[in-house]
């Protein structure tokens, strides 16, 4: 039951991206698609997260009244999660703009319509 | 001496003036570009020197590594950002008068960010870092593809963002992965700690990895989204992707699978990955009937084929042969795409048919256009010959059936290669209604701004075509940084 516990992050993080996959990949409205990439966003986020976790310490956050010696968490994949989370909210919103854009061309958000190009 | 992170912050510190210049005046806004790439060309010239003695370790924050993020100026490092600023600075010379779109700063602005991802992934020494920079690179190419806001570009563009987005997500799973193994990110750091990993762990994180670079690089099957973004953009964004953006990745797979892996058991898959990558390139190519743009992007898939199956080669003649053939490209592809710009713009169209016979009108750009194919087919006065015959050479050294049988696939390539460009060649000389080009009124090729670069490619090409040993040191130098990783682990951590 503990072993079961301790990889439950990892089942979260590995659902989270073959949902995510699944949506890039099946798909056919480009919104749609744009989400199954926040979801592969989120899912890599929980698997960083969770490789720094330690069972039982708290966040790596010094304030009043913690002592020194107080355990924590690994803080490195956390600051990693944060930089990846700002990359995320960058490429997220230009795939909304160009989507926007290609609305504007096309008049329609499905891929199967989108063939202006070889698809 | 001149600090090394310059390199970086240069185009950096321009990309984010622009903007700001440019409300005041636009057209000092857009000499930014040429001006920040000049400085950082000068720069990484003088520091080759001393590289060449001595790499150069620069820790940010004042611990030693593997505890900061550090630079890792080494010989390939060097090279390679020399090799980016000089492309970057012709390109960014030749947009000058390319681009009209407004709002122009915003194209300057994210070329100049562009530039500062390539430069930034190769001079890394932090394998998280190298991430980010990627995300810089491959943001900045997104917007760009899209830039002139048409119906094409912005599919292109939507297309490639969906799939390197993907990609990117499966580098940063494999950056998890290796965190998780070893603690650390530093590559000098991770790479000392590899013989204590698993090797399934270890082959599951560089299969993430390759994937994930492979996006970018363009490699067979991955490879879907590069015609369409290549040949939607404009001439010179088509320039710096097919030059710079796709090169990065396949720095990236490099630098892991030697340096960071070891990984001398999946070489040859590699390789494999490559001769593929190179054949279905060329036929695709050749089968271009329609659009130039189209297939001188189905082209730089080939050569990518071509510098993976020869980075497979894992001897040091067969490195030089790759960082060779990138070089080549490099020069080369930049080339073909900018002369194709004016050429499309004089010709009102991309269609092959309405190209033709445009040497009479425009003698001194196709002239250049003609070289740079040449160079690409590997004729032996263009730099083209030398690569593809160390390539070559680097194979049949190694002996072995595998590689023998992979390099007589590529030899078949290379004719098919020369196939569609000595057929482009023809039509644009030969072919076409000669009557009604003496109606047309005379006017200048292009602008000094675009004959200024396309005529030194054209002449770089030449010059090392004819004289290889200007750079045959460097590059070697470079292929045995690749080589030998215990040297590399030593320069950084100081063991």
């Amino acid at each position: 039951m503990q072993e079961m516990a301790n990889s439950f992050y990892y089942i979260g993080a590995g659902g989270l991206i073959l949902i995510g996959l699944y949506m890039v990949l099946a798909k056919t409205n480009l919104i749609k698609i744009i989400l199954g990439l926040s979801f592969l966003d989120t899912g890599t986020h929980v698997l960083l997260v969770a490789i720094g976790y330690v069972r039982g310490r708290t966040a790596p956050i010094f304030s009043e009244g913690m002592s020194e010696t107080t355990a924590v968490v690994d803080p490195v994949p956390q600051a990693l999660v944060l930089t990846a989370i700002v990359i995320g909210v960058g490429v997220l919103s230009l795939a909304l703009a160009l989507s926007i854009q290609v609305y504007r061309h096309y008049g329609t958000l499905d891929v199967r319509n989108i063939r202006g190009l070889k698809w | 001496m001149v600090n090394p992170s310059l390199l970086i912050a240069i185009p950096l510190a321009g990309a984010f003036a622009i903007p700001l210049v440019g409300l005041g005046s636009k057209r000092i806004a857009k000499w930014i570009p040429p001006l920040a790439l000049a400085v950082n060309l000068v720069m990484g010239l003088t520091l080759f020197p001393k590289v060449i003695e001595q790499a150069i370790i620069i820790s940010i924050g004042g611990f030693p590594p593997p505890f900061c993020i550090n630079l890792m100026v080494g010989p390939l490092g060097l090279s390679l950002g020399i090799l980016i600023s000089l492309i970057g600075l012709l390109i960014s010379l030749y947009a000058i008068d390319y681009i009209k779109t407004e709002p122009t700063e915003k194209y300057h602005a994210l070329f100049l960010l562009l530039v500062t991802g390539a430069l930034g992934i190769v001079l890394t020494g932090d394998i998280f870092n190298l991430f980010v920079f990627f995300e810089i690179l491959c943001i900045a190419s997104f917007a760009l593809t899209a830039y002139q806001r048409d119906r094409m570009g912005s599919e292109a563009a939507l297309k490639y963002l969906i799939q390197a987005t993907v990609g990117s997500t499966f580098i940063l799973i494999a950056i998890a992965f290796v965190y998780g193994l070893f603690g650390t990110l530093n590559m000098a750091d991770i790479a000392s700690k590899i013989p204590s990993a698993e090797p399934i762990h270890l082959f599951l994180t560089l299969a993430f990895f390759v994937v994930g670079f492979g996006v970018e690089a363009a490699i067979f099957p991955l490879n879907s989204w590069l015609p369409d973004a290549h040949s939607s953009a404009p001439a010179p964004v088509s320039a710096i992707l097919s030059a710079i953006a796709i090169k990065t990745g396949v720095y990236a797979i490099a630098r892991i699978t030697y340096t960071l892996m070891n990984a001398q058991g999946v070489m040859l898959l590699i390789s494999v990955g490559g001769a593929i990558t190179l054949l279905v390139g060329e036929i695709a190519a050749y089968s271009q009937k329609e659009d130039i743009k189209r297939m001188l992007a189905y082209s730089s898939i080939g050569q990518i084929g071509l510098i993976v199956f020869a980075l497979g080669i894992s001897t040091s003649l067969g490195l030089f042969g790759a960082l060779f053939q990138l070089l080549n490209h490099a020069l080369a592809k930049c080339l073909l795409f900018l002369a194709a710009g004016y050429m499309i713009s004089r010709a009102g169209s991309k269609k092959l048919a309405d190209l033709e016979g445009l040497g009479k009108q425009m003698p001194l750009i196709v002239i250049a256009f003609t070289v740079a194919a040449f160079s690409l087919v590997g004729l032996p006065p263009f730099a083209g010959f030398m690569s593809k015959l160390s390539i070559v050479c680097a194979a049949l050294e190694t002996k072995e059936t595998s590689y023998l049988a992979l390099i007589v696939v590529a030899l078949i390539a290379t004719v098919i290669e020369a196939g569609y460009f000595f057929r482009l060649v023809q039509r644009l000389y030969f072919k076409g209604d000669p009557t009604t080009e003496s109606s047309r009124p005379r006017v200048p090729e292009a602008p000094a701004g675009a004959m200024i670069p396309i005529l030194v490619l054209a002449g770089l090409i030449i010059v090392l075509g004819i004289y290889p040993q200007l750079l045959t040191g460097a590059l070697d130098l470079a292929a045995q940084e690749l080589l030998h990783r215990s040297q590399y682990i030593e320069v950084v951590l100081g063991v």
